[in-house]
C-alpha cells in the first residue's frame, strides 16, 4: 500500500516537472520563433541563411564576397562559382519555357534540396512553411514577379524508347548536327573550340558542362536533362530547344547524353 | 588398303617436318643482321672512287659485331645492324647504316661505352625486335629509350651544372620541373615527401609489370606511360589523385627527367659528379621548399580552393586574413603533424622526412608576407561560452557550410584535431573577421553583425563537437 502510495506520487511528481518544463519551453520557442507574419519570417530566414553569400539586397553580392570559391574539376578546369542574383528575374532551374519567370514549385525545390557542385547547401531540415516564406521573400527582390504574367509550365512524359541503342545513334547526330559540340566538345568532355570563350549574362567566364563528370546541377534523370533542352539555361550560354527541335528529337539527344554520362551503353 | 594409308600419312608427315627444318635452317643462316651488312658493303663501295677502301670495304667478314664491356658489365651486338655507327662516309646514310650524330662518341669511345648504356634495350639481341625490346611479348624491362628523352642517360654520370652548361637542357628544365611544381608533396624522393603518390626514386628502373598498361596508347613502354601519365593522370589510373598542371611540352621534360631516376649506380670511374655535390646538405630557403612540397595543392595559398578529386577544400594558407590570425607556433604544429583525414602530411622528419631546420624556413616564408597591420585583439577571457546558444547559433550560422556534426560540407572539418587543438582566440577572431579570399565570411559586428558574447558561445560549441555523434 505504502508503496503504491509512493509510486503514484512518484508519477505526479514527474507529470509536475514535465508540465513546468512544457511551461518554461514556450516562452523560450516564442522568443526564437515569434508568431511573425509570412513576409517577416521569410525576410528573417534569408537573412540568417541566404544573406551571407547572395547579398541583403539579393544581388548575389553577399559578405562571402563576389565569387564565392574557386572551384577545381577533376579534369582540372577551375571556375569561379558565384551566388545568383535574384534582381534581374533570370532563373536557370525552370519548368517554364525560356524567358518566364520560374514557378513557385522550381524556387522551392532549389531552396529544399540544393544545387550540386555550386555550394548551394540543401534545406531539408527546413519546415515547409519556412521554405515558402523564403521563396516569397526571394520574390521580392526583382520587380518582373509583379509585371510579368506566370507561364505554363512544360509537361514531361519520358518515352519508352529513351535510351536505347537507335535512340542514342539519332541523338549522335542531333548533337553533331545543332552544334553542341562547340561548346561541349566531341566527346562531351567540355572542351569545345567555344568553350574558353563563353560568358554569362552577368559578364563572368562560364564552363560548358563536362557530360563525363557526371552530375548534373539540376539532377541527372532523363527528364531533368530533357527540360533543360526545351527550358534552356537563361543567363547562360544554353539556349532553348523548344522550338528548333521536335519533341522525339530531343529525347533522342537526351539518350545521347545519358551515353555520354555512361549512364546508358 | 590401310598400309597405303600410313605409308602416306607418315610421307605427309616427313615432308611437313624437312620442310620446316629447311625453313629454320635457312632463317638461321640469314639473319636480319647478314642482310644489313650486305647493304652496308654495297654502299661502302658504289659511295667511294678510291680504289683502296673499295678493296677495303670488299674485303669486310660479315660477322655478328659485339663490343664487351668489362667495366660496364655489358655485351653489345647493336653494331652489327647499325654497322657504319662509327664511319664519317655515313653521315647521311639511312639508318641504321647511318654515323652517331653529334660527336658524342669522341668523347664516349664505342669501345669502353658501347650503346646501351646510354639508349638501353637488350645489348646481347641479335634481331631487331628483341634489341629495341618495344613490344610486350619480347619480355625485356627496359627497352630502347625514345630518342627525345634520351638526356635521362647523361644524368647517370653527369652533374646536373655540367649538363647545363653543356645544353643538356631538358634534363636540367625537368628536373626544374619537378621541384617547382610541388610534386614532392606526394612523391617521395631521397626519403622525403608526401605518401599520397609512389616513392620517385627508382622508377626509371621499375620492370614493366610496374606500369598498369591497359589505358596505355600507342607502344605499351615505361616511357609511354610516364609521359601519357603526366597529360592526363585519370586517363591512364582511373582512380588518381594526381594534379598536374604542365603543357604537352612540359610532359616530355619531366618524361626526361623522371626516367632518369635509376636504382643502379655507374661505376666510379665512369661517373662524372663533383664530390662536392654528392653530400646532398643543400641549404634551401623557405620558398624554394614550398615550391617543392606544398604548391601542388596550395597553389599561391591566396584563395581557397575546393578540389574535385579530394572532394574537400584546399586551405588558403598564405591568405593574409589568416596570416594576421595565427601564431608561428600553430602553423609549426600543422606542417608537422599533418591534418589527419585529408591529404595534408605530416611533414615531421618521422613521417615525410622533413628536418626541423626546413619546416622553420617554410614557416618563415609564409609568414614573412604577414600584413603589417595587427588584428584587433578579442579578449575572450572576460567572456564565458555558454554552450546550449552556442548550439543554436551553430545550427543557424555555421551548419550549411561546416555541416551539422562539424564533418564540414563545403567548410572544412571542424571535428578535426587541428582544428580542435587551435586556441580558442584563434576560432573567436577567425569567426569574427572571416577570411578574404575563403568562403568564410566574417561574423562579427562589421559582417553578419553577432557580438563578441555570440562568437564565444559558438566558438566554445565548436570546441565540443567532435564529442558529439
Amino acid at each position: 500500500m505504502k508503496g503504491a502510495i509512493k509510486k503514484r506520487g512518484n508519477i505526479i511528481f514527474s507529470l509536475m516537472l514535465l508540465s513546468l518544463a512544457f511551461v518554461a519551453a514556450v516562452p523560450e520557442a516564442e522568443k526564437a520563433y515569434g508568431a511573425v507574419s509570412a513576409g517577416d519570417l521569410g525576410k528573417r530566414i534569408y537573412e540568417e541563411r541566404c544573406m551571407v553569400c547572395h547579398g541583403d539586397k539579393g544581388d548575389g553580392k553577399g559578405l562571402v564576397g563576389n565569387g564565392i570559391m574557386r572551384w577545381a574539376e577533376k579534369s582540372g578546369r577551375v571556375l569561379t562559382v558565384y551566388a545568383r542574383d535574384f534582381t534581374t528575374g533570370a532563373f536557370r532551374f525552370r519548368s517554364t519555357p525560356t524567358g518566364c519567370l520560374p514557378t513557385d514549385d522550381d524556387l522551392v525545390r532549389i531552396i529544399d534540396s540544393g544545387v550540386p557542385r555550386s555550394f548551394m547547401p540543401p534545406h531539408k531540415e527546413l519546415p515547409i512553411e519556412e521554405k515558402k516564406a523564403v521563396k516569397e521573400y526571394i520574390k521580392t527582390f526583382s520587380p518582373r514577379w509583379k509585371e510579368d504574367e506566370p507561364c505554363k509550365v512544360i509537361a514531361v512524359k519520358k518515352p519508352g524508347y529513351v535510351g536505347s541503342a537507335s535512340s542514342v545513334e539519332k541523338g549522335k547526330k542531333i548533337y553533331k548536327e545543332m552544334k553542341c559540340w562547340e561548346c561541349h566538345g566531341d566527346d562531351g568532355k567540355g572542351k569545345g573550340p567555344k568553350s574558353d570563350k563563353l560568358k554569362d549574362d552577368w559578364g563572368k567566364q562560364i564552363l560548358p558542362f563536362n557530360f563525363i563528370s557526371g552530375q548534373l546541377k539540376r539532377g541527372s534523370s532523363p527528364e531533368n536533362v530533357y527540360i533543360t533542352f526545351t527550358t534552356g539555361l537563361d543567363g547562360t550560354g544554353m539556349p532553348s530547344y523548344e522550338d528548333s527541335l521536335k519533341e522525339d528529337e530531343r529525347w533522342h539527344l537526351v539518350s545521347y547524353t545519358l551515353k555520354l554520362m555512361g549512364l546508358v551503353k | 588398303m590401310r598400309n597405303r594409308f600410313y605409308i602416306m600419312t607418315l610421307f605427309i608427315a616427313g615432308v611437313v617436318l624437312l620442310a620446316f627444318t629447311l625453313f629454320a635452317a635457312y632463317k638461321e643462316m640469314n639473319p636480319e643482321w647478314k642482310a644489313y651488312q650486305k647493304e652496308y658493303k654495297e654502299l661502302l663501295v658504289k659511295g667511294t672512287r678510291d680504289e683502296a677502301t673499295k678493296k677495303k670495304a670488299r674485303e669486310l667478314e660479315t660477322n655478328i659485331q659485339q663490343l664487351y664491356l668489362g667495366g660496364l658489365k655489358r655485351i653489345d651486338r647493336c653494331t652489327s645492324c647499325h654497322v657504319g655507327i662509327e664511319n664519317p662516309l655515313m653521315a647521311n646514310a639511312k639508318v641504321p647504316y647511318r654515323q652517331h650524330s653529334g660527336d658524342y662518341l669522341k668523347k664516349h669511345p664505342m669501345s669502353s661505352f658501347g650503346c646501351t648504356v646510354c639508349h638501353l634495350g637488350q645489348g646481347r639481341a641479335t634481331n631487331k625486335k628483341e634489341a629495341h625490346g618495344l613490344a610486350h611479348d619480347t619480355h625485356w624491362d627496359y627497352p630502347v629509350i625514345p630518342l627525345k628523352y634520351i638526356q635521362s642517360a647523361c644524368v647517370q654520370c653527369h652533374d646536373l651544372d655540367m649538363l647545363k652548361q653543356k645544353g643538356a637542357d631538358k634534363i636540367v628544365k625537368g628536373e626544374q620541373l619537378l621541384r617547382e611544381n610541388g610534386c614532392m608533396g606526394c612523391h617521395k624522393l631521397n626519403n622525403i615527401g608526401g605518401v599520397l603518390g609512389k616513392a620517385l626514386d627508382i622508377i626509371g628502373s621499375q620492370p614493366r609489370i610496374y606500369f598498369p598498361m591497359g589505358f596505355v596508347v600507342g607502344e605499351k613502354t615505361p616511357y609511354s606511360w610516364i609521359k601519357q601519365h603526366f597529360d592526363d593522370p585519370r586517363a591512364i589510373v582511373p582512380v588518381s589523385e594526381m594534379k598536374v598542371k604542365v603543357t604537352e611540352a612540359e610532359a616530355d621534360l619531366l618524361t626526361t627527367y623522371v626516367a632518369s631516376l635509376r636504382a643502379e649506380e655507374m661505376p666510379k670511374s665512369y661517373r662524372r659528379i663533383l664530390e662536392t655535390q654528392k653530400d646532398g646538405k643543400t641549404s634551401e630557403d623557405g620558398e624554394a621548399l614550398y615550391k617543392k612540397y606544398c604548391i601542388a595543392c596550395h597553389e599561391k595559398g591566396k584563395d581557397s580552393l575546393f578540389d574535385e578529386i579530394f572532394m574537400h577544400t584546399i586551405p588558403a594558407i598564405v591568405n593574409p586574413a589568416f596570416l594576421k590570425v595565427v601564431t608561428n607556433d600553430y602553423l609549426k604544429k600543422v606542417v608537422e603533424e599533418g591534418r589527419a583525414g585529408t591529404q595534408m602530411t605530416a611533414w615531421k622528419a618521422s613521417a615525410a622526412g622533413l628536418s626541423g631546420q626546413a619546416i622553420d624556413n617554410i614557416v618563415d616564408y609564409l609568414t614573412s608576407k604577414r600584413p603589417k597591420e595587427k588584428a584587433v585583439p578579442f579578449n575572450i577571457v572576460a567572456l564565458k561560452g555558454d554552450l546550449k546558444k552556442g548550439e543554436e547559433l551553430y545550427k543557424v550560422r555555421c551548419a550549411l557550410c561546416h555541416g551539422a556534426n562539424g564533418k564540414g560540407e563545403l567548410g572544412i572539418n571542424l571535428r578535426n584535431p587541428v582544428v580542435q587543438g587551435a586556441d580558442i582566440t584563434f576560432l573567436a577572431m577567425t569567426v569574427r573577421d572571416g577570411r578574404e579570399g575563403t568562403p568564410m565570411p566574417s561574423f562579427g559586428k562589421n559582417g553578419v553583425g553577432l557580438s563578441d558574447q555570440d562568437i564565444v558561445d559558438t566558438v566554445s560549441y565548436v570546441k565540443t563537437i567532435s564529442k558529439k555523434k
